[in-house]
């Protein structure tokens, strides 16, 4: 009888659904606790990952064997990216009249973030897969990942440390703008939606409108920005 | 409805993983893909109903998406662990530094931006 109730189980946590299973499990017990305590660390990637690498671990699977039965998911993460492309066509209509100082800012911020991050952590000693890791942190997880394979680090670090800065970001951000005296919804958005993503954006939409739409703006102008040039500059300069 | 557009994000993300084999080795297909998608989308002028249907539906579910590849972050823990400090100081510091600097340079570029529109 032990047996029987032995081989059963062995059967359903091998069973190519069960990675899929358990990934729309936490994703919506996590989106079900957020919804319930409005709590900023419960971010949907953030949660869910640390909940399924916690069944992985107690089930004793390997992170290969739940990569496969989630090929899936993972294939629609393309036309995914491509989707991005709409919501940055309806912002770039909006605030035509803006340009120039969107663009410097963009420009002058975007290399600077990048720069800094990338500087800040060879001083801290960390090795150059860390680094390459670390350079797209700015930008929203599905670029930031894809940045990360391409320029020699790892999409899945680059996915925790997109998230770890988007949630000090929140937290900090509007604060810090205070402190500063940062006032204009424009520039709270743009340095909320660069430096924080979609996190950032999130919070920029709660204080207004205005400010959710700049940094819904600042978001997808860095991510492409970030895409396009990042992989560039590391080949000119390596 | 909603196939319909998503089979042109399939289409135009296809066409970028030919142009990145073909031409641009450093950008990702899907980048290629937006990218080529944005240009379509200025000249054309307007999103269709079934884009637009397909681009929010699969945005909306983009955090469950991007699961599958975080949880991989199991296999390096032992890397995170011996850059810790690193890894975290030049996160806080770098986003503090760079929000602050942004945001200022930002209401400077406005404020000039409104000075020079004044004028006639």
């Amino acid at each position: 009888m032990n047996m029987q109730w032995q081989g059963a189980w062995e059967s359903v946590i091998h069973h190519p659904l069960f990675g899929i299973g358990i990934t729309l499990g936490a994703y919506q017990l996590v989106l079900a606790a957020y919804e319930k305590t409005r709590w900023i660390f419960l971010q949907p990637v953030l949660a869910s990952m640390l909940l399924v690498i916690g069944v992985l671990l107690s089930c004793g699977l390997s992170y290969a064997e739940y990569r496969k039965s989630t090929d899936i998911l993972s294939i629609l993460l393309g036309p995914a990216t491509v989707a991005l492309a709409v919501p940055l066509y309806l912002n770039l209509r909006r605030i035509r009249q803006l340009f120039w100082p969107i663009f410097t800012t963009l420009v002058i911020g975007g290399v600077f973030a990048t720069a800094l991050v990338v500087g800040l952590a060879w001083w801290f000693g960390a090795e150059h897969m860390v680094l390459m890791t670390l350079a797209p942190k700015s930008v929203t997880s599905p670029i930031a990942m894809l940045v990360a394979e391409q320029i020699g680090g790892v999409a899945a670090l680059a996915a925790v440390f997109v998230l770890i800065t988007g949630v000090i970001g929140a937290i900090c951000g509007p604060a810090l703008l205070n402190l500063l005296r940062v006032s204009s919804p424009e520039a709270r958005g743009m340095a909320l939606g660069m430096t924080a993503h979609a996190v950032g954006t999130s919070v920029a939409l709660q204080e207004s409108e205005e400010c959710g739409a700049f940094a819904a703006l600042a978001m997808s102008l860095m991510g492409v920005a970030t895409a396009v040039f990042l992989p560039l500059a590391v080949t000119l300069v390596v | 409805m909603l196939l319909r557009g998503l089979t042109w994000l399939v289409l135009f993300q296809l066409l970028g993983t030919a142009l990145n084999h073909l031409f641009v080795p450093v950008l990702p297909g899907p980048i290629i893909g937006l990218l080529l998608l944005l240009g379509f989308l200025v000249v054309r002028g307007q999103v269709s109903e079934p884009l637009s249907q397909a681009a929010s539906g699969l945005l909306r579910y983009l955090p469950l998406l991007l699961v599958p590849p975080a949880v991989g972050v199991m296999v390096y823990a032992a890397d995170i662990a011996a850059d810790f400090w690193a890894i975290v100081g030049a996160l806080v510091l770098s986003l503090l530094i760079s929000m602050a600097f942004v945001g200022v340079l930002m209401q400077r570029l406005l404020k000039n931006h409104s000075h020079t529109e004044e004028r006639p």
